[in-house]
């Protein structure tokens, strides 16, 4: 085969540059260990998606150290949760599948950039240095309103996150002359050890108390309350753990032939 | 006397007229689609309702790359085989044959998609009428039956446009035993196979699950096996509509710039790349896919960056005969030589235009083929801006050049207007360098495609260089331009064929080689060999893949049922859902 000389030397430098760029591309996989999305993830049946494991409840989870998973359900034409926070300084596994039809799972200005195709769940980890707030959005065309699908994601210092979750049971009434318990229910979904102090305000009074929360573990904080501190009538109580608030009412009434507006108690 | 193609094969310039009749039409509609679009997202005049902006994108989708790409394709390939081998098809009646089945399938799949807008579209076959699916058609996301079997039909057309060319060819050698097949007919040949070997995914995809599916008699699809078939065709059907774009730069483009092609054999082993490569590569539109191992999109990346060869040997190529050309014309000096070249032919300048942005074009693609710099720019408006270079500019570009020039042919009618002509092929150029480059930068930030409203409520976007309004603008602007430049090129196309006949049209011949096929070993003419090569690259690409993920969710996939989201529903009742699914 007749080849003209200057053909030859472009097709050698041709091939020198095809090869450069898998070079390029395979130095990035081993090198700096970008992976790409792939089968890890596994597969889910959309219809058993509010049943699994995983999914059941998406949100932000600690893994340990600085690592945390992200689960996310999308589904047309929204994310659930829509608004995601995890700490600067951190390493993300996000979970992600769809509940309908395909979508994406793009966090703009980042290289978090999934396909989410429905039977299937993509996996990928990215890492998070500084605090910062992306826009997350649906880059995959999935119905009519496709362009109003977008979600938050914020990424906030270190020493502002905490998985903290705080519930409280108390009763609504009491009546005068009698004792009740306020419980205060502290999660820690972080798996170290949490150290705080909850406390109850309730008419003038203040009681705290210091706990120590287990990682991935709750504590219960029971709080007395004797009416005879308390005004007859509304008594308004907070329970407060870190940045975490409850507030309720308690209210005190007079038993037996109370000259209470309603009277209904008797009612059959 | 006068021999032009008309005078050569009147009966075969007849439905190669009907051919690109067709598919100009196509393009016409498509183009103002297009015009509407970049109107809307750029959110400079906005008159339809967001949700018909898909229907919009659908029909924009499926007209330009399908219809009008493959309209010209055929009458381009039937052209150039009965030119090569100097004789006509074997029989006119089997290409009109293919011809209106083509037609009757884009018909088919354009009501279907158009029937969209419609307020309350009508009910056949227990299903409404639409299709605002996109030109992917991704499951679950589903269609009426009717764009499928449109769909289907088109593409059986097709086949049997490549059975006509075959047969052709066939008949030729038998009355010509030892002779090489000539250029344009290899190339049409080459091409032919490798649509065979790719469309076999798409159509199976439709008949075996998205068919069935969307008339109810199956239940469920597995959309990630859909998708995998849709792209093992949908990666080679753009070198397919790209081919007759590359005939016209081997063939005609040389003898346009007043020389002779360079090489015979580099453009054979060029095609036959073509051949082995275009379809074992599909999967590098799914980088991003879960459930497809790592591996397995290395082996498509692989295979993509070394398509890049017939693509760099082809600027070679081409550049080298414009040379040649151009020293043939008085030119002379390192670069000197480029102001000899006939710049104010408008049928030489559209196809080197259009060669200079598709090396453009290879630049982006080259960022697309590197699978984890794909994260970047994966579904952002820079995909929109590469395949508005390689489709809408090195393909379409080169189909409106290339019309100035075949019009006359198969008219036996003088162009027109030249000047007008020139005008419009540079406007094309100005109106996609304007549109493009914002395109592709403004994916760099983020910015997505296939988006009625890329305004979101929770953040902004952060372009490094110039504004979100900035490129919003030169996407209007070259929006406005490319449709002038269209609209001109519709009225040339008009008042062309309703001109008189002329005699002064110059013969139908296609460009000489430097270099002729007697230096090229014939086994590059063993189809059957290379036919086989392709199958085997094909088979270690795709079998594993596709098993793994037929294997993980069956081939009907996990109760999948079809969502048809195009129905009109009341923006409140998406605003309080959205409220309460948050």
């Amino acid at each position: 085969m007749n080849i003209h000389t200057y053909e030859k030397v472009w097709i050698v430098a041709s091939m020198v540059l095809i090869v450069g760029f898998i070079a390029t591309i395979t130095y990035g996989a081993v090198g700096p260990g970008i992976a790409m999305i792939d089968d890890d993830g596994g597969d889910i049946n959309p219809d058993e998606i509010n049943d699994d494991e995983r999914f059941a409840e998406p949100g932000v989870e600690h893994v340990g150290g600085n690592e945390y998973e992200v689960t996310v359900v999308a589904q047309a034409w929204s994310y659930t949760p829509s608004e995601i926070e995890i700490p600067a300084n951190s390493e993300v596994t996000f979970y992600v599948t769809s509940r309908d039809v395909t979508h994406s799972f793009s966090v703009v200005g980042t290289n978090v950039n999934t396909m989410v195709v429905p039977g299937q769940v993509s996996e990928m980890t990215a890492k998070f240095d500084e605090p910062d707030e992306y826009g997350i959005l649906c880059n995959e065309y999935c119905g009519e309103y496709h362009h109003t699908m977008e979600g938050k994601l914020n990424v906030v210092p270190e020493d502002e996150f905490d998985l903290t979750e705080l519930s409280v049971e108390a009763d609504d009434e009491i009546d005068a002359g009698n004792e009740t318990t306020i419980t205060a229910n502290v999660t820690n979904g972080m798996q170290e050890d949490l150290e705080t102090t909850v406390s109850l305000e309730i008419g003038n009074q203040t009681q705290e108390e210091d706990v120590t929360v287990p990682g991935d573990g709750s504590e219960e904080v029971a709080f007395t309350v004797d009416s005879a501190d308390l005004d007859e009538g509304d008594n308004d109580w907070t329970v407060t753990v870190d940045d975490y608030e409850e507030s309720g009412t308690l209210s005190v009434v007079t038993p037996e032939g109370n000259e209470s507006a309603d009277g209904g108690d008797g009612d059959a | 006397m006068r021999n032009a193609y008309l005078d050569q094969f009147p009966d075969e310039a007849r439905v190669i007229k009907a051919a690109f009749w067709s598919s100009f039409i196509a393009l016409a509609i498509g183009g103002v689609l297009g015009l509407v679009q970049a109107l809307h997202r750029t959110d400079v005049f906005r008159f339809i309702q967001s949700p018909d902006y898909y229907t919009v994108l659908t029909a924009h989708g499926v007209l330009l790359v399908i219809v009008f790409t493959i309209f010209f394709l055929v009458g381009t390939f039937t052209w150039a085989v009965t030119t090569s081998l100097d004789r006509g098809v074997v029989d006119t009646r089997f290409t009109w044959a293919w011809y209106i089945m083509m037609v009757i399938g884009a018909a088919l799949a354009g009501i279907t998609i158009f029937s969209g807008f419609l307020e309350s579209a009508p009910s056949i076959l227990g299903s409404e009428l639409n299709a605002d699916v996109l030109f992917t058609f991704y499951a679950p996301l589903e269609a009426h039956p009717f764009f499928y079997i449109g769909l289907v039909v088109f593409v059986v057309g097709s086949w049997l446009a490549g059975v006509d060319w075959f047969r052709t060819w066939l008949a030729w050698r038998r009355e010509n035993p030892d002779e090489r097949i000539p250029l344009p007919t290899f190339m049409v040949l080459t091409t032919t196979l490798f649509w065979y070997i790719c469309t076999l995914g798409v159509s199976l995809s439709i008949l075996v699950f998205l068919l069935p599916w969307s008339l109810g008699i199956t239940e469920s699809v597995n959309p990630l096996l859909t998708r995998t078939m849709f792209w093992y065709f949908g990666h080679a059907v753009v070198y397919f509509w790209l081919m007759p774009a590359y005939l016209m730069w081997y063939t005609m483009l040389p003898k346009f710039s007043g020389g002779k092609l360079f090489s015979d054999p580099l453009a054979r082993v060029v095609f036959v790349l073509f051949l082995l490569l275009s379809t074992p590569l599909g999967i590098h539109h799914q980088y991003l896919d879960p459930g497809i191992a790592e591996g397995y999109k290395f082996i498509a990346m692989t295979n993509t960056m070394f398509l890049l060869l017939p693509s760099l040997l082809t600027a070679f190529t081409v550049v080298a005969s414009m040379e040649h050309g151009a020293r043939q014309r008085g030119g002379e000096g390192y670069l000197g030589w480029l102001k000899a070249l006939p710049w104010r032919d408008p049928i030489f300048t559209g196809m080197a235009l259009a060669g200079l942005m598709f090396a453009a074009a290879g630049f982006s693609g080259m960022i697309n083929a590197g699978m984890n710099i794909n994260y970047l720019v994966h579904n952002t408006w820079w995909v929109v801006g590469h395949f508005h270079l390689t489709v809408g500019t090195a393909v379409a570009l080169t189909f409106m050049a290339a019309s100035y020039w075949f019009i006359p042919q198969l008219t036996g009618k003088e162009l027109w207007n030249r000047s007008v002509a020139l005008g419009q092929v540079v406007l094309w150029f100005i109106g996609m360098t304007f549109m493009t480059n914002a395109m592709h930068r403004s994916g760099l930030f983020g910015l997505p495609r296939r988006t009625a409203e890329p305004q979101y409520q929770g953040f902004d976007f952060e372009p490094a260089v110039g504004t979100v309004g900035e490129i919003n603008m030169q996407v209007a602007l070259g929006a406005v331009i490319l449709t002038l430049s269209l609209a001109l090129f519709l009225l040339n196309m008009v008042m062309t064929s309703i001109g008189s006949n002329s005699e002064s049209i110059p013969d139908n011949t296609y460009a000489d080689t430097l270099s002729g096929a007697e230096d090229s070993p014939r086994i590059l003419d063993n189809l059957k060999l290379w036919t086989a090569i392709a199958v085997v690259l094909v088979i270690i690409a795709y079998t594993l893949p596709l098993a793994s993920i037929i294997d993980a969710g069956g081939l009907f996939g996990p109760d999948i049922e079809g969502f048809r989201l195009s129905t009109w529903v009341d923006p409140a009742v998406i605003e309080s859902l959205s409220e309460v699914i948050r």
